[in-house]
């Protein structure tokens, strides 16, 4: 699929200054310390580094940060069994079986980020919301926007909640009537993942209520994430009606199509 | 009666001394504002301020006397029934049907706030501020159900505008309620957060 892009490129420094910091620090304790501390400290920073992917996949139930985290895990066992078996070379313990699990597991994290199992959506979203919308005017108000209806039953709702926590697509609330969508849009994830934040209504969300209402809001700062003054009435319209298709694929079962659609968008697995 | 009389007599009756002042005035062939106020040991401008008030109103009549020349006002009662009869009707919004066919759509970067209610599907509340620096000050305007559900509806800045009548019923208002609907409309249109096109 060839189309413009219509949201701004995330700097794929946000996603590799990790393993860059990791190695920086490294390669410093291993001048200063020499090999045993480094790989000891390495160690520590991949098991404190996992504590990340774990609760992601806690909360959202995505396979793929299960595999990031065991990775990290492995990766952590194997930098803190390796000072031993450098200093002794018939005293490698365990160290072999790690690092057969580590590679496999790295295998498996690879094809996950490949397929954009472990990409957080809400680009993606917003990028389907924009396609449809050709006129330019800044007309932002911060008030969210009916956008239509789609009858839904609480069975239905379920199930696309959970298939939209899964695929890292939003964070859901559920409330007493509705369902309220949290886009996970850039800087969107950390507070939600981690249970720092609750209160929704400062971020761009998707309301679906029991009676089919949709309802969209978008935040002044994630609307200048478009690359141009979208008509701000037609592009919370249009994120309406993503919503509204995905939820009609999920009741037909058809979910692999919504995953599909925006992994077509070909955007950078990595940011 | 128009509001405004009935805001005056409304007053009179409501001061602490206005019981025993009519029964001086039931009483009293005439009565002169020195001696009501000795009488209910009232200062005299109070005495006399309220007979003036009943004397605007037609509920007393003033004869001016003299005194070894000195001229005073003697007070008397001329009306010993009295009716508050104030007809509301009159505040009704008028041309409530050519009012249902204003294009309206929200002002661009108004400033207004409008805070969403529990139920997710209408506003609670707008607020706007009003004035420069210092003297700024915050109004906020609590909704009623109905008001809430129409703003709810209400096209964004730039997008096509809608008549009042189609939002109240996208927004699937009874019509009962198209009063107090446009009456929030006038005041959010004084406001400058609603254009009307």
């Amino acid at each position: 699929m060839f189309f413009e892009r219509k949201t701004k490129s995330q700097s794929i420094l946000k996603s590799i200054w990790f393993p860059i910091l990791s190695v920086g620090i490294f390669i410093s304790a291993f001048g200063l310390f020499g090999p045993g501390p480094a790989f000891y400290t390495l160690g520590g920073i991949y098991f404190l580094a996992s504590v990340f992917p774990i609760v992601t996949f806690l909360k959202t139930r995505n396979n793929g940060y299960l595999a990031v985290a065991l990775f990290q895990i492995f990766a952590g066992l194997v930098c803190i069994s390796a000072p031993p078996a450098i200093e002794d070379k018939n005293n490698v313990g365990l160290v072999p079986i790690f690092i057969v699990i580590m590679y496999a597991l790295m295998m498996v994290v690879a094809y996950q980020v490949f397929n954009r199992r472990l990409r957080w959506r809400g680009e993606e979203i917003f990028e389907l919301a924009a396609l449809p919308v050709e006129d330019i005017g800044n007309n932002f108000t911060a008030r969210p926007r009916p956008a239509g209806q789609i009858p839904v039953s609480k069975t239905e709702m379920i199930r696309f909640v959970d298939f939209v926590t899964q695929n890292l697509i939003a964070f859901a609330f559920r409330e007493e009537n509705r369902v309220v969508f949290v886009l996970t849009l850039p800087r969107n994830d950390l507070p939600y993942l981690f249970g720092i934040k609750k209160d929704y209504s400062e971020d761009t969300w998707v309301a679906v209520d029991y009676d089919g209402n949709v309802t969209v809001n978008i935040t002044e700062e994630d609307y200048l994430l478009f690359k141009m003054d979208l008509d701000f009435d037609q592009i919370c319209q249009s994120l309406g009606n993503v919503f509204s298709e995905f939820l009609e694929l999920s009741k037909t079962g058809q979910e692999s199509q919504i995953i599909d659609r925006m992994n077509a968008l070909r955007l950078n697995p990595f940011t | 009666m128009n509001f405004e009389t009935a805001a005056r007599l409304g007053a009179i009756l409501s001061k602490d001394y206005a019981e025993d002042f009519f029964k001086l005035l039931v009483n009293y062939q005439d009565i002169s504002a020195s001696e009501a106020a000795s009488r209910l040991s009232l200062h005299i401008r109070t005495a006399q301020d309220f007979l003036e008030n009943l004397t605007d109103l037609d509920i007393v009549k003033k004869t001016e006397v003299f005194e070894k020349k000195r001229p005073y006002f003697r007070y008397t009662l001329i009306q010993t029934k009295l009716k508050l009869d104030l007809d509301l009707t009159i505040f009704e919004k008028e041309n409530s049907d050519e009012g249902l066919s204003r294009l309206l759509r929200e002002k661009k970067e108004n400033g207004a706030n409008f805070a969403i209610a529990r139920s997710g599907d209408c506003f609670s509340t707008v607020t706007v501020w009003e004035g420069d620096g210092r003297e700024r000050q915050e109004h906020k305007i609590s909704l009623t159900s109905p008001q809430g559900q129409f703003l709810f509806h209400l096209p964004f800045p730039k997008a096509r505008p809608l008549s009042v009548a189609d939002i109240i019923d996208k927004a699937g208002v009874e019509s009962e309620y198209s009063a107090e609907i446009q009456d929030i409309v006038d005041e959010l249109i004084r406001l400058d957060v609603i254009e009307v096109l």
